[in-house]
């Protein structure tokens, strides 16, 4: 599903240049449930970044469901990301204007999916996390763990394969990120491919594999 | 079409209103400013004209004088007086006029309904309608051909006499006594704004037929001529003209300034309009200056909106926004903006174009109001400044928009 080979990525600041990744190859199935660690600065979010196509690698070769990455365009970047990666961030990242519905509307939107198919699966979403009777609500009107179950379910819109976590629990206390773990897991029982970033042994004990990382290579 | 994305963009775009209503605010300031300015620079233009027109707008006047040169053995100081005769004299020889009318007259008292009041009165004929813009009131009418072949004892008076003699009544049909003899009033001046005026202004005249004025006034030489020449480009050969004919007629220089007076008010109607026109142009400048400030302000306004915007567009670019989308999103904000700020500036200028028009002006005086009081609302204007605005607000949407689309998804994301 995902193979990442002899990647690295070179960040330039004027003469300066900072390495970080340095030729890292893995590979993580379909229906995996993968966590990454590693400490602060080891190119935990970068590895996250280019497996989620926000960036590219500045050497190696990156596959995705089979398709390689490297030469698509900006535009066929987006597509991938719109259909094929749902990702959740520490930090929610829901558009502070939109409501509970339009948030997870969204991606459906920018894929031109039709306005019953919309309904029904913005229905279907919230209800799954809860949260349909909170539809009309703005991301401030919710608590952390509402915002990351709209996120969750905003991921989920175009039922992508792929399911990217940036330290999803991050931001929560323990019950509201033990109930976006309970979601995770359950979506992982359904097949899905998830790959999450954490810093947290007891939360990435939950996965099945744990990749570690340090200074922009994998340790284990 | 599918419009469930701008649908979406309008969504966002009214709950983050109040985020751009400084923009809005501006671009309904500016478009107040430049509609007013640009209504009221051109009503003092067409004021101008129609104030030109309240006293004859293709006219040439012609008094006579005194001659400063010796011609022809004749010594100079001599006075140059014009006669009835003059009118079929110059009728004959110059082709390029087109209508001609003889005008004398004095100073009388004029009563009626008990009341005294000293006037000019004139002796005319009817073209005198045509060339001096004698509009009669409804229910009135000016001095016709049969009156002044008749010898009529009618007249037609400015609506200020009638005001002085007869108070709110009409007086058409009613007797004034000129000079000790009884006249019919057959029609009152229409009210008009004139800049221009030999005597006072016309709404204080009393006029007469030419040949009814003959029989009460013991002058036989005429007070001046007015000509109307078939095309305005013609006035100035038929001065020329003129002045060539009457010199030959009444033997003085024709390069004389003083035996004759001529009052062009076609050449001053062009400089008139020239000062206008200048003032209009300035007008339009100030307004292009204004314009293109408040497109600075409005452009460094957008950028700050999507500067605002930069962890917005990084979660949209993330959760797979096309880079069209963006830029789309960008442009239709810029549209309802623009829409929005321009639609309240229009319909407050319309509305206080429209105001003002309805404030009364004084005819009874000369005044600025006259000039003031009757701003145009041009449709003209309006398209040209929609469209020059539009231009500059798409440029001024089109750079922020740019910008937000070609962002890295990464940077953008971690914007704080």
């Amino acid at each position: 599903m995902i193979d990442l080979k002899d990647i690295t990525k070179v960040y330039r600041t004027g003469s300066q240049s900072l390495e970080a990744l340095r030729g890292v190859s893995l590979a993580i199935g379909r229906g995996e449930f993968v966590s990454i660690m590693g400490p602060s600065g080891s190119g935990k979010s970068t590895l996250m970044n280019i497996v989620g196509c926000l960036d590219t690698p500045t050497a190696g070769a990156y596959a995705l469901d089979g398709q390689a990455v490297a030469g698509l365009t900006f535009d066929e970047l987006a597509a991938v990301r719109n259909r094929k990666i749902g990702f959740v961030f520490q930090n929610f990242n829901l558009l502070p204007y939109a409501t509970a519905w339009e948030n997870v509307e969204l991606p459906m939107l920018f894929d031109g999916k039709s306005a019953r198919r919309r309904r029904e699966r913005v229905t279907e979403l919230l209800q799954a996390v809860g949260l349909f009777d909170w539809r009309e609500h703005r991301p401030t009107e919710l608590s952390g763990g509402q915002q990351q179950r709209i996120a969750l379910a905003r991921a989920l819109a175009n039922d992508p394969p792929i399911l990217l976590a940036d330290e999803p629990t991050g931001n929560l206390d323990s019950k509201s990120g033990e109930e976006i773990m309970a979601i995770l897991i359950d979506l992982w029982r359904a097949g899905r491919t998830i790959v999450m970033v954490t810093h947290n042994d007891h939360i990435a004990a939950r996965s099945e594999r744990v990749i570690r990382l340090f200074d922009g290579q994998v340790v284990a | 079409m599918n419009l469930t994305l701008p649908r979406f963009f309008w969504n966002e775009y009214r709950k983050r209103r109040k985020r751009t209503s400084l923009i809005t605010f501006a671009l309904f300031w500016g478009t107040l400013s430049i509609l007013l300015l640009m209504a009221f620079g051109q009503g003092m233009s067409t004021q101008a004209r129609v104030s030109f027109s309240g006293f004859g707008e293709t006219l040439i006047m012609v008094y006579g004088g005194q001659t400063s040169l010796p011609f022809e053995g004749l010594p100079k100081g001599r006075m140059i007086r014009l006669y009835p005769e003059d009118i079929d004299y110059l009728k004959e020889r110059v082709p390029e006029i087109l209508r001609i009318v003889p005008e004398t007259y004095n100073q009388w008292p004029v009563s009626a309904n008990g009341k005294e009041i000293n006037r000019t009165v004139h002796g005319v004929t009817a073209d005198f309608a045509l060339l001096r813009t004698q509009v009669p009131q409804l229910g009135g009418r000016f001095i016709d051909a049969d009156d002044d072949l008749q010898a009529r004892k009618v007249a037609f008076i400015g609506w200020k006499v009638g005001n002085d003699l007869f108070g709110g009544k009409d007086p058409v049909g009613r007797t004034i006594v000129i000079n000790r003899v009884p006249f019919t009033v057959v029609g009152v001046l229409q009210k008009k704004i004139q800049d221009s005026m030999y005597n006072g202004p016309d709404a204080d005249q009393v006029y007469l037929p030419f040949r009814a004025f003959s029989q009460i006034d013991n002058q036989r030489f005429l007070d001046q001529i007015h000509m109307q020449p078939r095309e305005a480009s013609q006035s100035a050969f038929i001065e020329d003209r003129v002045k060539v004919l009457l010199g030959r007629k009444y033997r003085f220089d024709p390069q004389d300034r003083y035996a004759t007076t001529f009052w062009n008010t076609i050449e001053d109607f062009k400089q008139g309009q020239a000062i206008f026109k200048g003032i209009e142009i300035f007008l339009a400048l100030m307004g292009a200056l204004t314009l293109l400030i408040g497109a600075v302000g409005v452009t460094n306004l957008m950028y700050a909106a999507a500067k605002e915007r930069t962890k917005e567009i990084g979660v949209k670019l993330a959760i797979g926004a096309r880079r069209r989308t963006i830029i789309g999103q960008f442009l239709l904000e810029t549209l309802f903006v623009f829409t929005k700020g321009t639609f309240w500036g229009f319909v407050l200028s319309f509305n206080i174009v429209h105001l003002v028009r309805l404030a009364p002006i004084n005819y009874d005086s000369f005044g600025i109001e006259g000039y003031l009081l009757r701003p145009v609302f041009s449709l003209r204007t309006f398209i040209v400044y929609m469209t020059v605005l539009g231009v500059l607000c798409f440029l001024s949407g089109i750079f922020p928009a740019l910008r937000a689309s070609r962002a890295n998804p990464i940077e953008s994301l971690r914007y704080e």
